[in-house]
């Protein structure tokens, strides 16, 4: 045996509460008291055990210290895979520390050491419950928990896989518990208090299994820590403190009926720990010796008040070495290395002394297999903890399929970004190089010209700090989502790129344009300036129309014509502007509208625009329940126009077959009453009729053409002009009419609502009343529209959006403005990365570019993770049910996909499973099931078939990935 | 455990003429989104005898605070020295540099300052009444002192009730929190040897 203390490892004199060697044995944690804080530091194995390392100056001996703690450190562990260090201190707390790779040599500022931290350590979790000094803390095998002990006379058991979620907290001491220990095989944890006993907990159920107190009635509470140890073996567990004849020892419990009849015996004082050696041993086969097979044994080390160490091996009856006076004061802690052949000891006294046994000494360790089987042979195979899931990062791929997922995952992430929404991404190595080396500096050295600073409104100063690193190791903040300087206090990205660097900006830009979700206005200012400047007063309406319909269409063209003009002209426009949406970013559209103004000012002041668009009629209603008889003017109406006293209007209601309305009121008296005449040309062909009064509004769509009169009349034709329905009477003038597919939807100046299926010759919404959505002084109706599928959406000027289902026959919400979910949900990272942003859908017109802004706004807000987990989450059901409701399919769609790349990144297993069941449906058929096979015209299964690459990016759902790509694979082949 | 930690403060413009504004780079790290900003201050110990001649020279707000690391330069203009005792003007005194979080301190940087004559005329004969103009100003940046208190960072709870939370009074001697073991903290009567000369 070599004895070595390392005089070197030292908390500066202060005494050093706890040591443990990391398990690849490269390096080891000790705890204590700091300078006027707790203090963790961690030391570089290789000069404890060779003293040319010792002598190496270029061999860093400390490693790394924290003096987060903010009182004495109790205990330091490593958890068994090596990644985590938990520690427990006298502030109550437990901190859980991981290594951060990225950040170079720092020192702890303002401390008197200027030694730099070699390793940065990171505190990534901090385990707030107790409410006194945490004594102890012991991870499970397979870091399945964390547990704690606290003089507060608890045990905290924590989810170590989901820190800092608590699964239980072990009540039942009545006095401070001083010490932890895992059963090897993860049946048990006991612990060791100053209440006179020890207690062993059961994991299954966390109920105590049994209460020793005889060998420690004669106990005084005079210990620091009472660390107990199990026996590798899991046969024996070995208490701390205890007395047999007044006389201090520590006990041997006996698993098997939980027996005391032995005693490690010997130590002057009370015995503060006691550590059992990693290793199950053999009997050293000497050479020529037999070969009988002996028993194996353990070996385990205790350490005393005394000052004194003895090493014991289970097949010995006297200790294999005791060595006195090896500190100043108390043994604290001691440490195996995993090997089973090095010990460090700690002390009060603040150093730690290293023991070095050979295999002559303790014998031959069996390996990780002969230890298994012994546990297997003893406790069958049953070992409790198989059940659990090992580290996902060593986790086996089972299914091809999953691996495939898991191959294009990387495979993207190496690509860097994929088109579209990676936009963002893509600028994020630019920035970290920018971050990097010099050009930190050249941020340093203007950030005080380039840090924004604002006045309250008390008027203080407000410093937006500059943020140079995202933390690599938690998930505490999805506005880190790249390690973009973040300048707070301006919404948007584009105004970002002014206060950054060039190049950043530059890639800012560059990233905004690939973004299809934003909107040209945004992206291309100056074109937008030179467009207002040529042609400014027309423009601006349009502008607003646009911005607010259509965030981007999917190259619908759109083209707008006077009365007057005939046909040809319109064609002639369709062909220059082939994207009437975009139309505000392309420079040479300048012309067209140019051209168009003129057309309007010689119209001689009629100006009715008109625009048209294949899908989802929409219109825009100056003033909505009062009907507004304009004599001039008529605004912008998309479809849907009123008139009085206009002579002719003319009007393109579907693009697909053409459809052009016109309308002439006054064309002739007869008997007095004047006729007016409707005609459409559709695809060339034309037709017309006559109607007895003048026509206040029409409308129409590819199958039908609603016409309202002045004496309420509502009247409905087919395409080719034949009359679908007898003239409908009204009991109020008509407010506002659409025409969709086959639905006609009427809403009247009093305020009511009706639908008719003209097809089926129904109604699907009866004289509904709007009275019920229009609660408060002055609500107005400031959009409506009807869906391709006959639903009704009226839009309040409150920023509600509702929508009539005829089904449930209840008005339901389907968008907010003033939501605040919608501001907070943040589900960039869960956009698809090549479709295009559904835009065109009844939703997205009814939320309009609010979701945007929410999206960006999200990057910003300080509202703490798990707080803006839930509200993206309620936001996302929100629009899968709003979409549902506005049986808006491809929104549908579009906002599941989203939903379930959120579950999937968020773990949210519960949920994705009831969606995946409800998409898979009973896989046997049954008349009593209800489940009907398909949503909105959507194949549940096909819809399913979509989400299982998504659930197969994250490894941890490959069994739910496995399960339900089985059952598709099975259902297919029926 | 602190949710913000102090990583570096690094004194720019240093040292420089009496009048010039203080700038320190602040660099901190803060481990969750803070909901609501931390406040900064940087207080100029006039007199060591009484902190009737403390001066805050500025405070600012700083904010908002996602978790990650950051930083912000903090200028403060000089302090105004008619507030400052004739007989103190010159030689060593403190500047510190204090962060509060809902209103309570968890952190205090304190620096030596020395604030001398450059010219070796005026530093033999000093005038009675100082040329404030002709003072140079040197922060001590290689030594700061770091005092870090334990405070209740979620906002919703009561104050804890620790005396260590009492903001310590901010005087020269405040840069030991009140609360403080004797012994824990090297008292501030060790100057260390590279300081500047003391009169």
């Amino acid at each position: 045996m070599k004895l070595l203390k390392p005089s070197w490892v030292s908390h500066n004199g202060k005494p050093i509460f706890s040591v443990d060697i990391h398990p690849d044995g490269t390096k080891f944690a000790t705890g204590g008291q700091g300078e006027d804080s707790g203090k963790v530091m961690i030391w570089n194995m290789a000069p404890v055990l060779r003293e040319e390392d010792e002598k190496n100056e270029n061999i860093p001996k400390m490693l790394c210290q924290m003096d987060n703690h903010l009182a004495c450190v109790n205990c330091v562990r490593w958890s068994n895979n090596g990644l985590y260090l938990a520690s427990g201190g006298d502030d109550k707390l437990v901190m859980v520390w991981k290594r951060a790779a990225f950040i170079g040599p720092s020192t702890v500022f303002g401390s008197s050491s200027k030694l730099a931290n070699v390793e940065q350590w990171r505190c990534v979790t901090i385990l707030r419950n107790h409410t006194g000094d945490v004594m102890d803390v012991a991870w499970s095998p397979h870091d399945v928990w964390l547990a704690s002990c606290s003089v507060d006379n608890t045990i905290v058991i924590w989810n170590a896989r989901k820190f800092p979620e608590m699964v239980t907290c072990l009540r039942g001491h009545t006095g401070l518990v001083k010490g932890l220990t895992w059963d090897p095989v993860g049946k048990y944890i006991a612990s060791q208090a100053d209440d006179h006993s020890l207690k062993v907990w059961r994991t299954m159920d966390w109920q105590l299994e049994t209460n020793i107190t005889k060998p420690f009635s004669e106990c005084g509470g005079t210990t620091h820590v009472l660390r107990l140890s199990w026996s590798p073996d899991g046969q024996y567990l070995v208490s701390a403190h205890a007395m047999n004849n007044s006389g201090p020892t520590a006990q041997i419990v006996e698993r098997d009926g939980w027996k005391t009849n032995m005693d490690f015996v010997g130590h002057r004082k009370a015995v503060t720990v006691v550590k059992f050696n990693p290793k199950i041993f053999k009997k050293k086969q000497k050479n020529g010796g037999s070969p009988k097979p002996s028993c194996p044994y353990c070996c385990c080390a205790v350490g005393s008040k005394d000052r004194s160490l003895s090493v014991w091996l289970t097949s010995l009856k006297r200790p294999l070495v005791v060595i006195h006076d090896l500190f100043d004061k108390s043994i604290m802690d001691i440490s195996w290395t995993l090997t089973g052949l090095g010990i460090l000891v700690c002390s009060m006294d603040g150093t730690v002394a290293y023991l070095d046994f050979s295999l002559d000494e303790l014998g031959d360790p069996l390996n990780e297999e002969e230890k298994n089987t012994i546990h297997q042979n003893i406790y069958g195979k049953s070992l409790a903890i198989t059940s659990t899931e090992a580290q996902l990062s060593t986790t086996i791929i089972e299914n091809p399929e999953m691996l495939k997922y898991q191959q294009e995952r990387q495979n993207a992430a190496q690509a860097g970004s994929g088109p579209g929404g990676a936009g963002l991404e893509s600028t994020a190595p630019k920035l970290n190089s920018v971050m990097n080396g010099e050009s930190l500096e050249d941020i340093r050295k203007n950030l005080l010209k380039k840090q924004v600073e604002t006045r309250t409104a008390d008027g203080r100063r407000r410093i937006t700090p500059l943020c140079i690193a995202q933390l690599d190791t938690g998930d505490f903040s999805p506005a880190l989502f790249n390690s973009v300087p973040i300048l707070p206090g301006s919404s948007m990205p584009s105004q970002l790129t002014p206060q950054l660097s060039s190049d950043s900006s530059q890639g800012q830009a560059s990233s905004l344009g690939l973004r299809p979700s934003h909107d040209t206005l945004l992206t291309s200012p100056p074109v937008k300036q030179s467009l207002l400047l040529t042609s400014a007063s027309k423009i601006e309406p349009m502008k607003a129309l646009d911005s607010r319909f259509t965030e981007r269409s999917k190259a619908t063209p759109g083209v707008t014509a006077d009365g007057s003009s005939i046909l040809k002209d319109v064609k002639n426009k369709e062909e220059t502007s082939s994207d009437s949406e975009d139309k505000m970013a392309a420079i040479n559209k300048n012309l067209s509208f140019t051209k168009r103004k003129a057309d309007l000012l010689m119209d001689g002041g009629e100006v009715v625009e008109k625009r048209k668009k294949g899908r989802p009629r929409k219109d825009k209603m100056a003033t909505p329940i009062s009907q507004c008889y304009t004599n001039k003017v008529l605004l912008l109406l998309l479809l849907n126009y009123k008139l009085k006293d206009c002579v002719c209007v003319f009007v393109q209601v579907s693009m697909e077959p053409s459809v052009f309305l016109e309308v002439e009121n006054d064309v002739s008296v007869v008997a007095g009453s004047k006729l007016s005449q409707l005609r459409c040309s559709r695809d060339g062909r034309e037709w017309d009729t006559l109607l007895p009064s003048s026509v206040v509004t029409a409308a129409g769509s590819s199958d039908v053409i609603a016409v309202a009169c002045e004496d309420r009349m509502l009247s409905v034709f087919s395409s080719c002009g034949r009359r679908l329905l007898p003239a409908i009477q009204l009991a109020t003038p008509m407010s506002a009419l659409h025409c969709s597919s086959h639905f006609v939807m009427a809403l009247t100046a009093g305020a009511r609502l009706s639908v008719w299926d003209v097809q089926k010759q129904t109604a699907l919404v009866k004289n509904e009343s709007l009275l019920t959505i229009m609660s408060g002084a002055d609500t107005t109706v400031s959009q409506s529209l009807l869906t391709q599928q006959g639903v009704p959406v009226i839009g309040l000027s409150s920023g509600k959006s509702y929508c009539f289902n005829s089904s449930l026959e209840t008005w339901t919400l389907i968008a907010d403005k003033g939501d605040s979910l919608v501001q907070c949900a943040d589900f960039r990272s869960c956009l698809p990365s090549h479709d295009a942003p559904v835009s065109s859908g009844p939703l997205a017109v009814m939320q309009g570019r609010n979701l945007n802004a929410g999206r960006l706004a999200s990057r910003l807000s300080s509202t703490p993770h798990h707080l803006q987990q839930s509200m993206t989450l309620a936001f996302l059901e929100n629009q899968l049910a709003a979409a549902l409701t506005l049986l808006s399919a491809q929104e549908y769609r579009y906002w599941l996909l989203i939903y379930a790349r959120f579950l999937v990144n968020e773990g949210s297993e519960y949920r994705l499973r009831e969606l995946c069941k409800e998409l898979l449906g009973p896989v046997h058929k049954s008349a009593a099931t209800a489940w009907e096979p398909t949503t909105l015209g959507l194949r549940k299964r096909e819809l399913l078939r979509e989400l299982l690459p998504v659930i197969g990016q994250n490894l941890r759902f490959q069994r739910l990935f496995t399960e339900y790509q089985e059952q598709l694979e099975l259902l297919r082949n029926k | 455990m602190a949710k913000v930690q102090v990583l570096n403060v690094a004194v720019l413009d240093n040292p420089s003429p009496f009048g010039n504004p203080f700038q320190f780079e602040i660099t901190f790290e803060c481990m969750e989104d803070l909901p609501e900003d931390l406040e900064w201050k940087i207080i100029y110990v006039g007199s060591a005898e009484s902190e009737e001649y403390d001066q805050t020279l500025d405070s600012v707000l700083v904010g908002p605070v996602p978790a990650g690391r950051h930083m912000f330069v903090f200028q403060a203009d000089a302090p105004n020295t008619g507030l400052i005792p004739e007989s103190d003007a010159v030689g060593v005194t403190v500047v510190l540099i204090t962060c509060t979080y809902r209103g309570q301190e968890f952190i205090r940087i304190g620096y030596y300052v020395n604030n001398e004559y450059t010219d070796p005329e005026l530093r033999e004969n000093p005038p009675l009444k100082p040329d404030y103009t002709q003072l140079q100003r040197n922060i001590l940046a290689s030594n700061p002192r770091v005092t870090r208190f334990h405070i209740n960072w979620e906002g919703s709870a009561d104050r804890m009730e620790d005396s260590e939370n009492v903001d310590p009074a901010p005087n020269i001697s405040g840069m030991l929190p009140p609360s403080c073991i004797p012994g824990k903290v090297p008292p501030l009567g060790l100057m260390p040897d590279n300081s500047m000369d003391c009169m």
